[in-house]
């Protein structure tokens, strides 16, 4: 460290923590909407902008669980198959309870629902054990239940999506406009307000900013660690199903594959774009919902430019490790394991 | 005794006392170095036990071929866990690798099979190339921008990911050079299989780096205390990216070794590889906190996945019960190694 | 203390006794019988005997690495001991846990916050005993109660700041709020004087006075002489993790206590050192640097061991890193051998002949994992000696530090022993050897005796004889006093980030010294 490099990473140090991305948000997605704008002209067509609500609210929600692990000091690789999981699991139980057992179509629905919420909280149960209790870093983990999780799928299916979903189920929910509003956008908004509210007046939230902030804080005052650890992972995985459910109720059949690896990046990267510590302790739901829309125009905006999914996921790795960067730059020293 | 306010040091031993956790660590370290070296040999018997024939001659063959490959890969993986860090993107990278130097050897190669040795080599050299390129990726923004090599990895595994189906919409690249086949793969040396004689090199090479360059003994001291690497005035980022670099290069190696192999550029070649070459590493010994392993580490794991996955494949397992039992395996040899490392 | 008192239990957790601070008892409030703990390679605590009256402040006092800091964690439940019992006001503690010990009054606070740093102070104060209906926080409620408690306590606090804005004493106000929250009986501070002023030092005082009248028992650790003599009921003397002594402190003499602690008369301690300082080895002209140094002048000759000397945060070991390279320069020049430095890192000093020895040798010296060879051999690998074009000569490197390792009498001597598993004095001797695989001219030791035993003491005070007898320039910045004291040939203090004296010859007492801690540099004289 000579003099004058010294200086330079101090300098770099104060731009970026004035640079935070967080307060970049607004601006970027305003210069993506005004460049849109000027390029292509469907971009501003009623059902384009549908899309990017849907997108959003997809986006939104599973950021929002990924988001509470983060706080809690950990990350979930396992939030995509987990939404696969659930959109497997629900497609098979209600086209089995309105073909073989013939029953009602709503209480059909009921059951696809719940079943599906029952076998992401035993995946999110299983992440926050073998965590908390066998001290395995969370990124291992979840690696791990990502393949399992993936494996039990592909064997429910053999790979192919499942039919026989109430049509209920599609045209009144996925598929519909409430008061003119994609259906899905509601339940988004509802999630993430929830979110914010326990964030910000409950205990529950409290405690899940203290066991990341500073664990032995929290184990000193009586806060049982361990409890609040799994909780982070059930209700992600309860969060990713969420979103797997109304992926469902969109396209009409339970998928497989709910885009792979792209939703758990888009997911990590609507976090930490979000303002949420990579670290632990820090995490705001409202900010990560709007990351989340600026995430979802941008992908949307790279779609209409005919980038396809592939190529997009070259942006979106080069846009996670910029927002990272500019992040940690901003910190000081502290990313740097 | 560097004890300063104390609740720091005493995380480990809540809830239960010290002494049962130390003296359960102490066994399950005595177990875990001897069990290691022979778990590939009693997973083996294991499995010979309910399918014979994996342990006939020509199947241990094959395993050993197997294991080669794996090996190299697990070598790159290495030396990247031994920084503190991760390899993510491996898999997608061996894809990537794959794909593109078969799209330049068809693209050197005359339509009657001439210029086959320009052709071998230009792929050589643009997969090695590549993977320079990614490991420069990995290697500045995980040094010089600080970001977490787990994101880093993340992203360049995606990035990889989108690169590799993109370059041949997905589609196998057939038309390789015979030459680049039978250098890679198919040739016999006094009767050993140029795979063996690949991953031979690349052990000797490792080890020697390792064990005796500084640049090697850098590897080590990152991993076990960076700030200390820092005080003793070693350039630590110029190393650390140096880490990622030679990891890429050799991930690169395997790539190639795996094209020549199925003879043509696989946009699925690097599959579950991030996964598996993570678990043998950990299962060999790798540390996940850095400083601890080598290539010894390498080989065992190495052989422990290989006769995992042959002996499941010779017993019918599905294929997708093998993601489940990999996936498995990985959490169990972290947390075991966890255990065992906790007089630490 | 109203806002104290009114704060309930939790009523899911009963505590093993009961609770209610003024009833007079028969029983000690806490009775420490025969602790042993024992840490891989160290035996931290061996048969202490220890106990406070309610209403009483008992001193802990002895170096570091004594073993007070285990025994206030063994009993504020951080980990059971390996041998001996804890009884509190009559009853038998068994399993106890931290969270526990706090139910029931033993209040803790350490030099290690609690806090966490991104909540504010009010929801720091109420954690794990907020005011909530249904699962929803009262918050205004909660902040008000926040505020009362502080200004009960005199301490001017805005309980809606987030903690890791706050300074580090500020943040010590807000653990030390947090420790009287609960029905505090024993409470117990971990050198809670290391970074506050004089006045805050002295409204903690009144604070403590206070707790006394009401019949809390205090534990309170230090190694200061002046603030034992000023609190004192009874002192306990800890040395290697044994119970030395126990006296009231008026029936016991400084000198008597020094003894204890040290364990020989203090002229035995450190060695005579001839010192004859020759040319300027080291020197710097108006350097800023560290966020805290500021416009330093300061220099060290060769063949001298130059002290400097502090109060914590005094900017003293920020000095001499920013000297090697490890703090930012923000202003001035620094020189070697009266050659100018236009560049300054820990690659560039170790090759101008400067080597330096850090404060915590855990963090930022030592890889724990790896064996003693690779440790010692850290700074010196790309000389020639050792390796050729990156190639590291194994032989040649495990010879020399064979040979050293002899030299400095390391128990055992085995170069391949991974250092994890050797003790603080060892571990520093690791550290100490780095200073013989090169050629250096230049010296500095940032704390040296940290966490290490008496015996492991005299070796490196010896080590630095050897040194400077063979003409090498030492810098020995430390917060021990007698030791700055009795080794420098000359001694520098340092106050806020400035240099407020320069002492040589009879002039080096402790009282010249003490007195420069609190000197602004306009009053000070140089010489």
């Amino acid at each position: 460290m000579s003099i004058t490099s010294v200086d330079r990473a101090a300098l770099v140090e104060r731009l970026s923590a004035r640079l935070s991305v967080v307060g970049l948000i607004p601006f970027l997605l305003v210069l993506v909407v005004i460049g849109m704008a000027l390029v292509e002209p469907r971009f501003y067509g009623l059902p384009n902008l549908f899309n990017i609500l849907r997108n959003t609210s997809f986006l939104a929600i599973m950021a929002c669980g990924q988001m509470l692990v983060m706080i809690g000091g950990g990350m979930d690789l396992s939030v995509g198959a987990t939404a696969a999981l659930a959109s497997v699991v629900a497609a098979k139980v209600m086209a089995s309870a309105t073909e073989a057992y013939g029953f009602d179509p709503g209480v059909a629905m009921v059951l696809g629902i719940l079943s599906s919420l029952g076998s992401a909280a035993a995946v999110g149960l299983l992440n926050g054990l073998c965590s908390a209790l066998l001290r395995v870093p969370s990124l291992i983990v979840t690696l791990g239940t990502l393949s399992i999780v993936s494996g039990i799928t592909l064997m429910m299916t053999s790979g192919m999506p499942v039919y026989g979903l109430p049509r209920g189920f599609i045209a009144d929910f996925g598929r519909a406009l409430w008061w003119g509003v994609p259906a899905p956008a509601y339940v988004a908004i509802a999630v993430v307000a929830v979110v914010c509210l326990v964030q910000r007046k409950t205990v529950l939230g409290t405690y899940i900013y203290a066991i990341g902030g500073n664990p032995l804080a929290a184990i000193v005052s009586g806060i049982s660690a361990t409890f609040y650890v799994v909780l982070t992972f059930v209700l992600c995985a309860l969060l990713a199903s969420v979103t797997g459910l109304l992926i469902t109720a969109q396209m009409g059949s339970g998928q497989t594959n709910l885009g792979g690896d792209r939703l758990m990046l888009l997911s990590i990267a609507a976090a930490v774009i979000g303002g949420t510590s990579l670290r632990g302790g820090i995490g705001r739901a409202e900010i990560v919902g709007l990351s989340a829309l600026f995430l979802s125009t941008l992908t949307n905006a790279l779609n209409l430019l005919r980038i396809n999914s592939k190529k997009e996921l070259v942006v979106l790795g080069v846009v996670v490790v910029a927002a990272v960067a500019i992040d940690s730059l901003g910190r000081g020293k502290a990313a740097v394991e | 005794m560097d004890q300063v306010g104390g609740i720091q040091s005493a995380a480990a031993d809540l809830p239960t006392t010290a002494e049962r956790r130390q003296a359960l660590a102490h066994i399950v370290s005595l177990v875990y170095r001897v069990l290691v070296p022979a778990s590939p040999v009693i997973l083996a018997l294991g499995f010979g036990l309910y399918v014979p024939a994996v342990l006939s001659l020509e199947n241990i063959i094959n395993i050993v071929q197997q294991t080669a490959f794996l090996f190299v890969l697990t070598c790159a993986q290495t030396i990247v866990l031994l920084t503190r860090g991760l390899d993510l993107s491996l898999g997608p990278s061996v894809s990537m690798i794959s794909v593109a130097s078969a799209l330049t050897m068809t693209a050197v190669v005359g339509s009657d099979g001439s210029n086959g040795i320009i052709a071998a080599l230009a792929g050589t050299a643009s997969g090695l190339l590549i993977g320079l390129l990614v490991g420069l990726f990995n290697g500045i923004a995980v040094a010089w921008l600080r970001v977490n090599p787990f994101v880093t990895t993340l992203a360049s595994m995606n990035i990889c990911l989108g690169i590799g189906t993109s370059l041949s919409d997905g589609h196998p690249v057939f038309g390789i050079p015979e030459e680049f086949n039978v250098a890679g793969y198919r040739l016999h040396v006094l009767g050993i299989p140029m795979s063996v004689i690949y991953a031979v090199a690349v052990g000797i090479a490792l080890h020697l780096l390792l064990q005796h360059t500084i640049v090697g003994r850098s590897f080590y001291v990152l991993g076990s205390n960076p700030r200390a690497a820092i005080v003793a005035g070693w350039p630590r980022r110029r190393l650390l990216a140096l880490a990622y670099v030679l990891s890429a290069l050799l991930t690169a190696v395997g790539a190639l070794i795996l094209t020549a192999r199925a003879a043509s550029g696989a946009p699925n070649l690097g599959g579950g590889l991030s996964l598996q070459t993570i678990a043998a590493a950990v299962i060999g010994g790798v540390s996940l906190t850095g400083g601890r392993g080598g290539l010894s580490s390498a080989l065992i794991g190495s052989f422990f996945i290989t006769i995992l996955s042959n002996g499941m494949n010779l017993a019918e397992i599905g294929g997708y019960t093998q993601m489940l039992v990999m996936g498995a395996i990985v959490i169990f040899a972290v947390a075991l190694d966890r255990v065992a490392r906790v007089d630490v | 203390m109203s806002a104290l008192a009114s704060t309930p239990l939790p009523a899911a957790s009963k505590p093993p006794v009961p609770s209610g601070s003024a009833v007079p008892s028969a029983h000690k409030l806490l009775e420490a019988i025969e602790i042993s703990k024992r840490f891989p390679g160290v035996r931290a605590l061996d048969g202490v005997n220890f106990d406070v009256a309610h209403g009483e402040i008992h001193v802990l006092f002895g170096e570091n690495g004594a073993g007070k800091s285990t025994l206030i964690n063994v009993i504020a439940g951080t980990y059971p001991p390996d041998g001996g019992r804890l009884v509190y006001d009559g009853q038998e503690l068994r399993h106890l846990s931290p969270h526990q010990a706090r139910l029931i009054g033993i209040s803790p606070v350490f030099q290690e916050f609690s806090l966490v740093p991104d909540l504010t102070v009010a929801q720091n104060l109420s954690l794990g005993r907020e005011i909530a209906r249904l699962g929803f926080l009262h918050v205004a409620q909660m902040r008000r109660r926040a505020e009362s408690l502080l200004a009960e306590l005199g301490f001017d606090l805005d309980p809606r700041k987030t903690v890791r804005d706050l300074s580090r004493a500020h943040q010590q106000m807000v653990e030390i709020a947090k420790a009287l929250l609960s029905n505090v009986r024993l409470l117990i501070l971990d050198e809670p004087t290391a970074s506050l002023t004089e006045r805050e030092t002295q409204r903690l005082f009144a604070l403590i006075e206070r707790l006394r009248r009401e019949n809390v028992g205090i534990i309170y650790v230090s190694h200061r002489m002046r603030e034992i003599k000023q609190l004192a009921d009874r002192i306990t003397v800890l040395r290697d993790g044994k119970l030395i002594g126990s006296r009231k402190a008026a029936d016991v003499t400084e000198s008597e206590l020094l003894e204890m602690m040290t364990g020989r008369k203090i002229e035995f301690l450190f060695p005579a050192i001839a010192q004859k300082p020759r040319e300027k080895a080291l020197q710097t002209t108006g350097l800023s640097a560290g966020g805290i140094v500021a416009d330093v002048d300061f220099h060290a000759h060769a063949g001298e061991i130059t002290g400097i000397a502090g109060l914590v945060g005094c900017g003293k070991s920020e000095l001499i890193r920013a000297i090697y390279g490890l703090e930012p320069l923000t202003g001035g020049s620094v020189q070697v051998n009266s050659k100018p430095c236009d560049q300054i890192s820990p690659a560039l000093s170790l090759s101008r002949g400067v080597c330096y020895f850090p404060a915590d040798r855990v963090a930022e010296g030592l890889a724990l994992e790896r064996p003693i060879r690779e440790n010692v051999s850290l700074v010196a690998l790309r000389l020639p000696v050792l390796s050729t074009f990156g190639w590291i000569r194994r032989g040649a490197e495990r010879r020399l530090t064979g040979q050293i390792i002899e030299r400095l009498q390391l128990r055992p001597p085995s170069p391949e022993r991974t250092v994890a598993h050797l003790s603080g004095g060892n571990r520093q001797k690791v550290m100490l050897a780095r200073g013989l695989t090169r050629d250096f001219q230049v010296f500095l030791f940032d704390e040296p005796t940290i966490g290490i035993d008496v015996g492991a003491k005299i070796e490196v005070y010896n080590f630095m004889k050897a040194l400077v007898e063979a003409g090498a320039a030492i810098v020995l910045v430390s917060s021990e006093l007698p030791e700055v004291l009795h080794l420098s040939n000359r001694v520098y203090v340092m106050h806020h980030g400035r240099m407020v004296a320069e002492l040589m010859g009879n002039d080096i007492t402790e009282q010249n010294v003490l007195a420069r801690f609190f000197q602004d540099s306009s009053r000070g004289a140089v010489g």
